[in-house]
C-alpha cells in the first residue's frame, strides 16, 4: 500500500475576538489507498477541522493554517491555488456530511445535484449526468432510482438522503472519501445500512476513507487504525486493536469506560469523564487533558506530553503511557 | 395548483364586497364631514332647484342601499359612475390615469430589483468590505427619508441646480408630452428609494444566513467556484422572501403613489384619488379603491403562486407531498 495523504504536524488556528482559537494543533497522520482511519473524540476536539482542512474548506480569514502541512500524493494541498484545489474537491477527495437533511440543497432535484460534480470535472453533458446520477443512486440502494433522481430533497427520507450525499461524494471514484459524523443524524437500524453500503463501496474501488466520528461501535466495525483527539491534539494513535484493547492514555481510557458494557457488574452506572471540554482559546498548560486526568501529576500541569512511540506505530501522548505500574484503573492520585 | 388558484379567486369575493360596502358607508349622511354637492359647487350660491337636479342627477337622493346596488349592477358592466365634480365617466378616467400609475410602478419595480438585489448581493459577498458598510450605512439613511423630501432634493440638484451650472438637468415636474423617460427618472427613483433600501437589505441578510447552510458547504466540497456557489446554490434559496417583499411592493405601488406623484405632479391614480377624497368626489373615490384592490389581490394570488416555482418544497393543493 502507497501512502495516499500525509498529514503533518497540521494546525489550525482561528482568529477570534477572545484570542487565536486553536481548533487543531499538532495532528499528525496517514492513510493509504484503500485504508480506513477513524478519527475520535468529544465534540470540539477539532475532528471536523481537520477534516474540513484536508478538503481546505476553512474559512479565511477566520481560519488560518498556522503550521503543518497535509500532502496528497505528495503534493502540499495547503500550497495549491484555489483552483487546484477545486479540481481535487469532490474529485480526488470528496466528504460526506453529518446532517443529510440539510446538506442537500432544497430548491435543486436530487439527481442534478449528484450530476453537477460529473458535469464540473469529468466534463459530462447535461443529459449523460443525469443517466449517471440515477446509476449511482441505483448503486447506493434506491429503489426505482431514475424516477427517484427526479424528486427534490424533502421527498427523501433522512437516510435516503444519506444514501444520495454518497453517491454524491462517490460519484467521480475519489481517493479518498471523509465522512464528518455520516450516521448521527439517522436512526440505529439506517446507520448499519449506511455504514454496510460505505464498506461495500470502499471495496469496490479501494477508496480510502477518514471515519470521524464520536460513536467507538462505529470505528471497532469498520476502521483500521484511529486517532483519539483531544483539544484539538491526538492523544493516542494505533490500530483498533491496539486502541481499544490495549489503550495507554488515560483519555482514551476514559472513553472506554463511559461506554455500556455487558460483561462488567457495574450495577448499570456508565462511568463519565469528570468535567468539561476545555477551552480552546485558553488551552490548559501542559497536557491538555491534565484538569481531568485522575492520574494528573506535576509534571502534567508544567510540561506538554509528545507522542511516544510504544511500538508496531501505537503512539500515545502521555508522560506516563507505556510506563510499568501506570495502567488503567490503577488511580494513582498523585499530587492531584 | 389550479384548484389552490381557483380558491384563492373565490376567496377574493368577500373580501371585494366588504371593501365596496364600506366604501358606502363612508358616504353615508354624517359619516363624513362634508356634502359632495356642495364642495363641487364651492362658493357659488345655487337654487334649491339647481341642488336638487344635481342631487338626482348623481342618485344622492336614493336610500344608500339602493345606490350601492345600482352601483354594483353597473360595475358589472364595467361602469364605474359619473364623477360629481368633472362630470366625466369614473371609468374613463381611470382608464386614462391607470397606464401612467403603471409606468411610473413598473420603472419603480424594476429599480428596486436591479439594484436592491444586486446590492444586497454584492454587500454579502463582500461581508465586512468597504462596499459593504457603505451600503449599510446608505441603505439605513434612505430608509429613513421621507420619501417626498427626497423627491424635492432631487428637484432642487437634478432639475433646477443642475441647469444653473450649465450640466445636464432632469424635468421636474409632469411626465412629458409625449411622455419620455427623462420624465421618469427622477419619480422613479424617488419611488423605489425606500424599498430599493429594503430590498438590498433583505437579500444581504438572506444571502448571509443561506451562505452559512450546510448545503452550500456540501456545494463547495463539490469543488465549484465560489462565483457558481453563489449563483447556482445561494441565490435561489435566499430569493424566496424578497419576492414576497417585492410583491407586495408593487402591490401597493399600483395602488398608486400619491406622494411621488403629487411631488412630480405625476397624473397618476394616487394623486387622482387623493384629489378625488378631498373633494368628496365619491364616485373616484369608490371606483379608485375597487381598482386598487383588485390589483392588489392579483398580485398577491401571483405571488403566493410564484413560490411554488421558487421553492420545491411549497405545492399548493395537496398534491406531492
Amino acid at each position: 500500500m502507497s501512502t495516499l495523504l500525509e498529514v503533518n504536524g497540521l494546525q489550525t488556528y482561528f482568529d477570534t475576538i477572545d484570542g487565536v482559537l486553536k481548533a487543531v494543533d499538532g495532528v499528525t497522520f496517514s492513510l493509504d489507498r484503500g485504508a480506513t482511519l477513524g478519527i475520535v473524540g468529544e465534540s470540539g476536539s477539532g475532528k471536523s477541522v481537520t477534516a474540513l482542512s484536508i478538503m481546505r474548506l476553512i474559512p479565511m480569514p477566520p481560519g488560518r493554517f498556522a503550521g503543518g502541512d497535509i500532502r496528497y500524493e505528495d503534493r502540499s494541498i495547503l500550497e495549491m491555488s484555489a483552483a487546484e484545489v477545486r479540481s481535487l474537491r469532490g474529485n480526488n477527495i470528496a466528504m460526506i456530511f453529518q446532517d443529510p437533511m440539510t446538506s442537500l440543497n432544497p430548491v435543486y432535484r436530487v439527481g442534478k445535484q449528484i450530476g453537477e460534480s460529473l458535469r464540473l470535472h469529468k466534463g459530462m453533458s447535461r443529459k449523460s449526468a443525469d443517466v449517471r446520477a440515477a446509476e449511482l443512486l441505483d448503486v447506493v440502494g434506491i429503489p426505482n432510482a431514475s424516477q427517484r433522481a427526479k424528486d427534490y430533497p424533502h421527498q427523501f427520507s433522512g437516510g435516503m438522503r444519506q444514501r444520495a450525499m454518497i453517491a454524491m461524494a462517490v460519484a467521480c471514484d475519489p481517493d479518498i472519501l471523509i465522512a464528518d459524523e455520516p450516521t448521527t443524524a439517522l436512526d440505529v437500524t439506517i446507520q448499519a445500512q449506511i455504514l454496510d453500503l460505505m464498506i461495500e463501496l470502499q471495496q469496490e474501488k479501494d477508496t480510502a476513507i477518514i471515519m470521524i466520528t464520536h460513536d467507538l461501535g462505529i470505528v471497532a466495525d469498520m476502521v483500521d487504525n484511529v486517532m483519539v483527539m483531544y483539544a484539538g491534539r491526538p492523544v493516542e494513535e494505533g490500530t483498533v486493536d491496539q486502541v481499544f484493547y490495549d489503550p495507554k492514555h488515560p483519555y482514551t481510557w476514559g472513553l472506554l469506560d463511559s461506554l455500556p458494557r455487558y460483561d462488567v457488574d457495574d450495577k448499570g452506572r456508565l462511568i463519565p469523564i469528570e468535567g468539561q471540554p476545555p477551552s480552546l482559546i485558553a488551552v490548559p498548560s501542559g497536557c491538555a487533558f491534565h484538569p481531568r486526568c485522575p492520574y494528573a501529576r506535576d509534571v502534567c500541569r508544567a510540561e506538554e506530553p509528545k507522542l511516544s512511540n510504544l511500538g508496531d506505530g501505537h503512539v500515545a501522548a502521555c508522560h506516563f503511557a507505556g510506563s510499568s505500574g501506570f495502567v488503567r484503573g490503577s488511580t494513582a492520585g498523585g499530587a492531584a | 395548483m389550479l384548484k389552490y388558484v381557483a380558491r384563492r379567486i373565490l376567496q377574493m369575493i368577500p373580501v371585494f364586497f366588504g371593501v365596496t360596502v364600506i366604501l358606502f358607508i363612508l358616504r353615508a349622511p354624517g359619516v363624513l364631514p362634508g356634502d359632495p354637492i356642495e364642495m363641487l359647487t364651492g362658493d357659488r350660491v345655487i337654487s334649491e332647484v339647481t341642488y336638487n337636479q344635481l342631487v338626482q342627477k348623481h342618485g344622492l337622493d336614493q336610500p344608500l342601499y339602493v345606490q350601492y346596488v345600482t352601483y354594483m349592477k353597473n360595475l358589472f358592466k364595467g361602469d364605474l359612475g359619473l364623477s360629481y365634480k368633472k362630470n366625466r365617466s369614473v371609468t374613463e378616467i381611470f382608464v386614462e390615469k391607470y397606464p401612467y400609475t403603471l409606468r411610473l410602478a413598473l420603472a419603480a419595480i424594476l429599480i428596486e430589483m436591479i439594484v436592491g438585489l444586486s446590492v444586497g448581493i454584492i454587500s454579502a459577498v463582500k461581508r465586512y468590505s468597504f462596499w459593504d458598510v457603505a451600503v449599510t450605512l446608505s441603505t439605513s439613511i434612505l430608509v429613513s427619508l421621507p420619501v417626498f423630501w427626497l423627491g424635492m432634493l432631487m428637484q432642487v440638484l437634478f432639475g433646477i441646480y443642475f441647469k444653473r451650472w450649465g450640466l445636464p438637468y432632469l424635468p421636474i415636474s409632469g411626465m412629458g408630452n409625449p411622455p419620455d423617460l427623462a420624465h421618469l427618472i427622477m419619480p422613479a427613483i424617488t419611488l423605489a428609494s425606500v424599498s430599493t433600501a429594503y430590498v438590498a437589505r433583505i437579500m444581504r441578510s438572506q444571502m448571509i444566513d443561506v451562505s452559512q447552510q450546510d448545503y452550500i458547504r456540501t456545494a463547495e466540497a463539490k469543488g465549484l467556484k465560489g462565483g457558481a456557489v453563489v449563483r447556482k446554490h445561494a441565490l435561489k434559496n435566499a430569493l424566496i422572501p424578497v419576492v414576497t417583499f417585492i410583491g407586495i411592493d408593487l402591490g401597493a405601488m399600483l395602488a398608486g403613489a400619491i406622494l411621488t406623484e403629487t411631488v412630480f405632479n405625476w397624473p397618476g391614480i394616487g394623486y387622482e384619488i387623493y384629489l378625488a377624497i378631498t373633494a368628496r368626489d365619491w364616485p373616484i373615490v369608490t371606483g379608485g379603491v375597487v381598482i386598487v384592490v383588485i390589483a392588489y389581490m392579483i398580485i398577491n394570488l401571483l405571488v403566493d403562486v410564484s413560490y411554488a416555482f421558487l421553492d420545491p418544497r411549497i405545492r399548493y393543493g395537496g398534491e406531492a407531498a
